[in-house]
This record gives C-alpha cells, structure tokens and sequence, in this order.
C-alpha cells in the first residue's frame, strides 16, 4: 500500500530517515513553503489538532515534506515553521529524493503558473495528513477537510490502540 | 388475520399489482445465464472480429455489463431473488480471472500508438492491474465490491480471491501469478487515484477516458457500502477539481473523451458512445449534470427510424479498414436513456433494434446476432456486436430510470437482507416476481416452468424461521403451514423440509404460478 520511506535533510542539516523517528508516531504532511492556502491550512488544522491532545501530542512527530526542493532549502523551511508553525520540523532533499518520498507515500504534485505570481510558480499537491504508527508503518491518513477536533479524535483513537496492543 | 394454518384464498394483497418480469426481460436474464454457464474459455457468442480484446467490446466489457445488468435487475426488480442472480455473477466474475480477458495487457501496455506515444515502447507488463489497465481492473473491484454489497458475501475479500494466473508450458519459467483480493486491489486502485490527483488512472498508457473512471469510482462507493468510509465521496470531489482544468463537457454540451496524461492535452472527441457511455455511468453519483447535458444529446444523435423507431449510428471516424462494425453507439444510447428515465427513447431504440438489428431467441435466451454490416440493402442501420446484443440492450431493458443512481445513492439497509429471500432456485424455472412485502409480511414469487425443462421445481427460501407462523399459498390455494422453526403438514402439492436455516420446496408446475409466503 504505502511504503512511508525516506531518506531526506531536516531544517537543522540533519540527514533523517523514516527509523530517525521510530518509537514515536510521525504526522507527516507534504507541501511547500510559497503555498499560498492549502498547507497553512492544514498545518493550522494540524497543530490544531495536536494542542488539543495536550502532552499526548509529545508521542507524536509532526514533519512538514517540501514538495518544492528548489526553492525550500534547510534555511527556508525552518524560518518558515519557526515562525508560524513551531511544531514541524521540515525536511527537504535533492530532487531525486525528494521524488522517492513522494513515489512512497503516493503524493501527487503538478508544477504549474502561480496565479497570483507571474514570475514563480505554485506546486498542487496532495493534501493529506500521514500517520506512521511507533514502528514505521503507515496507519491512516487525514484529508484537508478535516477539521481539528475531527483530526484529534482520530489521533487520541490512534494512540489508544497503540497503547492497548503495546 | 387468518390462524396459523387456516385456508386462505383471498391473499393479504393483490399480487398482480406487483410488477413482474416481461418474456423479453426474462430472456435478457436467461441470455446472461447461458453465457455464464458455457464452459471455461469458452466464449462462443460473445467473440466479434478479432481486436485481441483492444476495442471497447472486449469480453471484460460484456461480462462487467452483464453483471451490472444482474445487479440492477436484483436491486430494482427482484430483491428478494438473490439465487436467480448470485451463481451467475460468480461464473462472470471467475470468467473476468482468464487469461483470455486480461492478457491483452502484454503488449498494450508497451502503449506508443498513434495516441500515446509521448513515452515510446515502454516495456511490457503482465500483471493486468498493477499500473494502468483502469479499464480492466477497476471492473474487476468493482464487481467483485458490487457482488459482496448485493448478495451480503464476503468471498472475494478472502486472501487470493481475485488471482489471475498463467501457466505456460514453454516460456515463462513457473508462469505468472498476481494475487489479490477486493480489499487489496480496491486499495490498490485507490492510491492510484491519490497519486494521479484524482484527474484518473490510464486505461492505455497515458490515455485517461473519463468514462472508465466512472467504474472505479462504482467500486469505491460499493467498498464504503460494505466496508464503511467515504471514499466514494472524497473520489468524486477530487476527480471535479481535476476536471475542471479540461471540463467534463465541452461547450457543445458533449462529454470529453480522454485527456493525454504526459502531455495533459484534452482529445476533442465528440461521439455519442462517449456521451451516452460516460453519462450511463456518471449517472450515478453526478445525475443532475447528465440529465442537463442528455437532451441535447440524443437530439444530435437520434435519428428516426422507420415507423416511429429511433436509432443511433456508428460513432463518425472509426476507420473502417480496421474491421470494427459495431452498434455500441446505439447500445449506449439505450442504456443511458433507461438510466436518465428518458423512456420514450428507449422505447423507440429498443423497437429498431427488435425489427432491424438480428433479434435472436437461443436456449431461451433473448440476445442480438452479431452481424458485421453497417447498412442493409435498403440504407437501415444494421450492424450488431456481441457486446451490444449480449449485454447492453439487456441492460436497458432491464434497468429503471435511475437505476445506477440509486445503487449508489440509496443503499439496502441491513433490514434487507434479514428479510425472507429466495435464496436458490432449479434451472427449470424463471422467476419473474421476486418481492417481500413488509406491511403484509409476504413473500412473493411468480416461478413459470421454462420450456423443455421438465421435473420439480425446487426452491430454497432463507430467513424464514423465527419469524411465527406462516402459511404458503400457490395461486390463492393454501398448501402448506409452518411454524418458527420448521414445515408443517402439506396439502399435497409441495414438499417441504428444513435444511439447516434453508426451507426447501419441491412442487411441480406446468404453468405460472403466484407462491405468496404470509407471515402471522
């Protein structure tokens, strides 16, 4: 189904992969820093969501991927998160890279005119939440319509069945 | 209400004001059923010129069609006959697992057609659904999901249920296995989906057509009709968004074809086995926007026939050096207006296809006779395929106005299948009513002997016990009682036993005949 592989840079120049995380759940979500309203959305959802988890929410790793490694370097991506989204750490990577991870958590993206910017370009792409269980593998996943008690809900439920067959 | 046992002529109701199966809907069902018992591999009757199963007739398209046509039937027609219907389905869905019907993708998937050749020969694959192939592998989840909603059965979601296999005797080393079931592919097909940013999945490589598509997103709706979820829903409003940087129609009211994946160039196709194929099916979860673009439609394709008939020619630029003759077009047509409720049309088409396209009677069975010229002497539309004349003018008939919607949209609760139900029935008999009445608590079956059967008729009723008493009458004539658990003292007439949670009936029957099941 998923593989929820790979193999990238954190925004502190960190080189991490999937078992960097292990023994704790990853919420991962792929994006882009220009991303107008989809990703500051659904990183709001989400941090939503994990504040209303309280400490619970210490089980869990949540990680922005860049979709956009031309433009969201290292630097990039952590003075964006830092600023408006402290709880993601972002990892970015080569192209190639980059494309591994997208193939294995099946993220599609098309590179396209950014309407409100004529001399960039905007990056549509997948919109979902990923959860990746204590041990790597993929559990379900949360769409962008998702609100943050909705998305909550489905986590606290998560984290007690881990709990329960731990 | 009548005493447990009591003779009671005069039924809760009058039968007759329930609908039943006409003699042409019976030889459509009968027809489907004939196919479905012919020997493995055998595909007499359903082979038109050689396309090796590239073109849109291909015997994946009749079996899948004629399995919805069952469905349909089932759901709007007979609801409480699930044994008219169940071993059928399976024998179509085990004929879908052949080599015969998915091995095309050898070399079809090496694409680099006059259409798709942005990617050049790409190497050739096996497996029939791992990339691709949407117009095969999405009927195959599709009916596999669609059997487990309708018949309540889990099979296909057994590990391996779904297995294509080849074992060659001089290439291959071991064969060639892919091993899946309905959950599997469905989840499989899915991210797929995800990954293509729901616009879809290729049929040839790099050829998305919208109208196949459609038989995923059926699949989806009958996976969260079992399973629970919404991907159905998610799907849809996905495949929307995507759509809207081509448009689902053009702005001539026709439905696109097909949109090159690489390029992301939109094909101007306008046909009306593209309008009318793609609106049948895009019916069921989108109908407002089909039933706003039909009209025009079938104005710019109809053409009057001979006394007052109606009929639909051959979609323009098919080469006909290539060999295909087909009346798909006119096969569509009838279907998509037996699904918008457009009957005076298919009225009309089914009168043309009755006086003037091969109508056949065979082993019961009611279907079209292939016939490979476009033209009679006399300039009439005349060409006939296999897969019109087997499974899409059947299905016409057989449909309701808004059949496939309301498949999709207006699910049997579970109270349905609590419900007294034929279960299996003898192959000498049609059935041609099959109802539970709840307000009378009654099941009710009209059964007429087929001809050149001879013998018993015997039927198994299930979800009968624990239910009170229950008395059977046979044209208005009590015959026979029963209680909670088990048959009582017959009339004569018919046998009965309890089977495990089966009551079985034996009785003879020369003619049509009402059984009216009451419950006190």
């Amino acid at each position: 189904m998923l593989d929820g592989t790979f193999s990238l840079t954190d925004h502190d120049g960190n080189a991490v992969t999937q078992a960097s995380y292990r023994g704790r759940f990853m919420l991962i979500y792929f994006g882009f820093t220009h991303c107008r309203k989809v990703c500051p959305r659904s990183l709001a959802c989400m941090t939503a969501a994990l504040d209303a988890l309280g400490d619970a929410a210490g089980r869990i790793v949540p990680l922005y991927i860049t979709v956009d490694p031309e433009r969201d370097t290292p630097e990039v991506m952590k003075s964006f998160l830092e600023e408006n989204f402290p709880r993601f750490t972002g990892l970015t990577g080569s192209r190639e890279a980059i494309d591994r991870a997208k193939a294995s958590f099946r993220v599609f993206t098309r590179k396209g005119p950014d309407p409100e910017d004529a001399e960039g370009y905007a990056v549509p792409h997948t919109a979902f939440a990923y959860l990746l269980g204590p041990d790597g593998t993929y559990l379900t996943h949360f769409m962008d319509t998702a609100d943050p008690a909705k998305m909550a809900g489905g986590l606290r439920d998560m984290l007690a069945k881990s709990a329960a067959t731990a | 209400m009548a005493a447990p046992g009591e003779f009671r002529r005069n039924e809760p109701f009058d039968v007759e004001r329930l609908p039943k199966l006409d003699a042409d809907q019976v030889g459509h069902l009968r027809r489907i059923e004939n196919l479905s018992l012919l020997l493995p591999d055998d595909w007499s009757g359903m082979q038109g010129k050689s396309s090796l199963q590239e073109d849109f007739g291909g015997l994946r398209f009749q079996l899948a069609y004629m399995s919805y046509a069952l469905a349909l039937t089932h759901r709007h027609r007979l609801p409480a006959a699930p044994g008219v219907f169940r071993k059928t389905f399976e024998r179509l869905i085990e004929k879908m697992l052949s080599p015969d019907v998915w091995t095309y993708w050898h070399y079809v998937s090496t694409g680099n057609g006059p259409i798709n050749a942005a990617q050049g020969e790409l190497p050739a694959e096996w497996n029939p659904v791992v990339k691709d192939n949407i117009m095969y592998s999405a009927y195959l989840q599709s009916m596999a999901l669609l059997y487990h909603y309708i018949f309540n059965d889990a099979r296909y979601a057994e590990p391996g249920a779904l297995t294509m296999e080849l074992k060659p005797l001089y290439w291959g080393a071991g064969g060639k296995k892919f091993v899946y079931d309905e959950r599997s592919l469905n989840d499989h097909l899915y991210w797929m989906m995800v990954e293509k940013g729901y616009l879809g999945i290729a049929c040839e490589p790099n050829c998305v057509f919208q109208i196949c598509n459609q038989v995923p997103i059926l699949g989806f709706r009958f996976h969260d009709l079992v399973y629970g979820g919404t991907l159905a829903k998610e799907v849809t409003d996905g495949y929307l968004r995507a759509w809207s940087d081509f448009g689902i129609a053009n702005e001539r009211g026709h439905f696109n074809m097909m949109v090159q994946e690489i390029e992301r160039n939109l094909i101007p196709t306008e046909a009306p086995w593209v309008d009318f194929w793609l609106g049948s099916l895009m019916h069921a979860w989108n109908p407002r926007f089909v039933e706003e673009h039909y009209p025009a439609q079938i104005a710019r394709w109809g053409e009057p026939g001979p006394e007052g008939t109606l009929w639909v020619n051959e979609a323009p630029g098919i080469p006909a050096s290539l060999g295909f003759t087909s009346a798909r077009d006119f096969g569509w047509a009838a279907v998509c207006a037996s699904e918008v409720g457009d009957a005076e049309s298919l009225s009309k088409m089914l009168g043309y296809a009755d006086r003037f396209l091969h109508r056949t009677w065979s082993g019961g069975g009611l279907h079209y006779r292939r016939h490979d010229e476009s033209f009679d002497g006399e300039g009439l539309f005349s060409a006939m395929d296999p897969h019109t004349g087997n499974a899409l003018l059947g299905y016409a008939r057989l449909n309701v106005p808004g059949g496939l919607e309301k498949l999709y949209a207006e699910p049997w609760g579970e109270e349905h299948f609590r419900e007294p139900a034929l279960t299996n029935i003898s192959d000498n008999a049609d059935v041609l009513r099959a109802r539970y009445e709840r307000d009378a608590q009654s099941l009710v079956l009209t059964l007429s002997p087929r001809a050149g059967r001879d013998g018993r008729l015997r039927l198994e009723l299930g979800n009968v016990w624990d239910r009170g008493g229950w008395s059977l009458a046979i044209d208005g004539e009590h015959v026979l009682s029963g209680g909670a658990s088990g048959p009582g003292a017959s009339a004569g007439a018919v046998a009965a036993k309890r089977e495990g949670e089966r009551l079985v009936l034996e009785c003879s029957a020369a003619a049509p005949a009402n059984f009216v099941m009451s419950f006190h």
